[in-house]
């Protein structure tokens, strides 16, 4: 590793350090934002998200505009596709089944959630099952493609982003300055340590923005979870590995703004440009998450958990790298990463997120409380 | 007065709502009567504030106390 890469990796964990810890302070849930405007019809946590999403777009517009960003629109995104709303379906569901996100599970986990390691494992075995239908299912995405250039709404209709940035902007800032008016933002929860989910949105933008200025990209880890499975399958069935494209291929390119290096990376178990960008937060997270708790005192592993719910969240694990894979892409990456640049892919995401988490929770429902009388649960 | 006690330390995200709303639904009326009082242990940081707003938006009133590094909500009849 070159100093560059030392100072990026350095820097992505202190990131995700400051990532875990707010995170579980607030236990700012990406699955439960969606989840619960179904579930319990409760806003609460979508609010925050709201937030997020509007402050990051501002900071990267304002990035754009002062020519900080070394690609724009980011690297790795691609024109949208059909399939990126079927992935946001898989995705949301296994979301909700798995009780997190992909970076809920890691700020849970950190804590010492055993659940959240079962829905960790999940995911890995999604991210190996993908691996076997990666080369059908790209051929399937190519014909479901809408554009084979614009990677944005902006390029797309053929303006200059500022207009349509600042007009999400506009209206995400309307929204939250109504709810400041009505009260909203003032917090119930009676949790030592508890950090008011506004400020944490705002802490993660920051953070998210500091990752786009260190690593010239937005937040993500799914790829490195593929990296994981490809590194278990490398121990396991070496001779199959190498069979597969999915591992055995970097089709990511990508220049960190520090060197100027064009490096390559994919899903493989290699040190590559994917696993600078990413791994680093993994492990901030999970190691920001789990400071906190040690801190309040707050870190145990609970084993007599029900059976019922260990075989949930594992499905829902799976399904949610599917999920990853078939967009692609995480709902930190779209929802952090892509959403306030409105890139296509992450439109098509969030369109496909919002009836995959209504069916996780019906799932959920009559999993945890089966026979319970659904109506009256949220009365 | 019974006492139901729900351990529900370790579960999913959000089965600590979800049950603690199913045994409301059950035994509403002994609740609020002040025939039972319902105490939940949990170790989720967001149910602190999702299980009371809950339980007093039900006409039931609830206090959370830190024990031991986990959460323990217990229900009380609402004074009127």
């Amino acid at each position: 590793m070159n100093f560059s890469v030392w100072i990026v990796v350095s820097g992505l964990l202190v990131i995700g350090i400051a990532a875990g810890f707010l995170m579980h302070r607030s236990d700012f849930c990406m699955a439960g934002a969606f989840r619960d405007v179904f579930l319990f019809k409760s806003y609460k946590l979508i609010r925050p998200l709201v937030l997020l999403i509007t402050l990051s777009a501002l900071l990267f517009e304002l990035f754009h505009l002062t020519g900080v960003l070394p690609s724009y629109p980011f690297r790795w995104f691609s024109p949208p596709a059909g399939v990126n709303i079927f992935g946001g379906v898989v995705f949301g569901l296994g979301m909700v089944l798995a009780g997190g996100c992909v970076v809920g599970v890691l700020y849970k986990m950190g804590s010492g959630n055993l659940m959240a390691l079962v829905a960790f494992i999940g995911l890995l075995v999604g991210s190996a099952l993908y691996a076997e239908i990666h080369t059908w299912w790209i051929s399937l995405a190519k014909q479901t493609n809408f554009s084979t250039s614009a990677v944005t709404l902006p390029q797309w209709i053929g303006v200059s982003p500022i207009i349509p940035v600042l007009a999400v902007v506009a209206i995400g800032g309307f929204f939250c300055w109504r709810w400041q008016q009505a009260g909203l933002w003032v917090d119930k929860n009676e949790a030592e340590g508890f950090i008011p989910l506004w400020l944490t949105a705002t802490g993660l933008a920051a953070l998210g923005g500091l990752t786009v200025l260190l690593s010239g990209i937005p937040m993500g880890v799914t790829t490195s979870y593929a990296k994981g499975a490809a590194l278990v399958e490398s121990w396991i069935v070496p001779g199959h590995l190498a069979t597969l494209p999915y591992f055995t291929t970097m089709p990511g390119h990508h220049t960190l703004p520090l060197d100027g290096i064009l490096r390559s990376g994919g899903a493989g178990a290699h040190f590559d440009i994917v696993a600078i960008v990413q791994v680093p937060l993994i492990l901030g997270i999970i190691g920001g998450a789990w400071l906190s708790a040690q801190l309040l005192g707050e870190f145990r592993i609970i084993w007599k958990v029900p059976f019922n719910q260990i075989a949930m969240v594992f499905t829902g694990g799976v399904i949610m790298a599917l999920g990853a894979r078939m967009s692609p892409g995480c709902n930190v990456w779209h929802l952090w990463g892509g959403l306030p640049l409105l890139t296509m892919q992450s439109l098509l995401f969030v369109v496909g997120l919002v009836p995959g988490a209504w069916l996780g929770g019906k799932v959920l429902q009559r999993v945890l409380v089966p026979g319970a009388p659904l109506k009256r649960l949220n009365s | 007065m019974r006492t139901l006690e729900m351990d529900i330390r370790g579960q999913v995200c959000p089965s600590s709502l979800l049950l603690v709303l199913r045994e409301i639904n059950r035994q509403h009326r002994d609740l609020m009567v002040g025939h039972l009082c319902m105490v939940v242990l949990t170790d989720n940081r967001d149910a602190t504030g999702t299980i009371p707003e809950a339980v007093r938006n039900m006409g039931i009133d609830a206090v959370v106390e830190k024990v031991d590094g986990y959460y323990r909500i217990t229900t009380q009849q609402q004074k009127h």
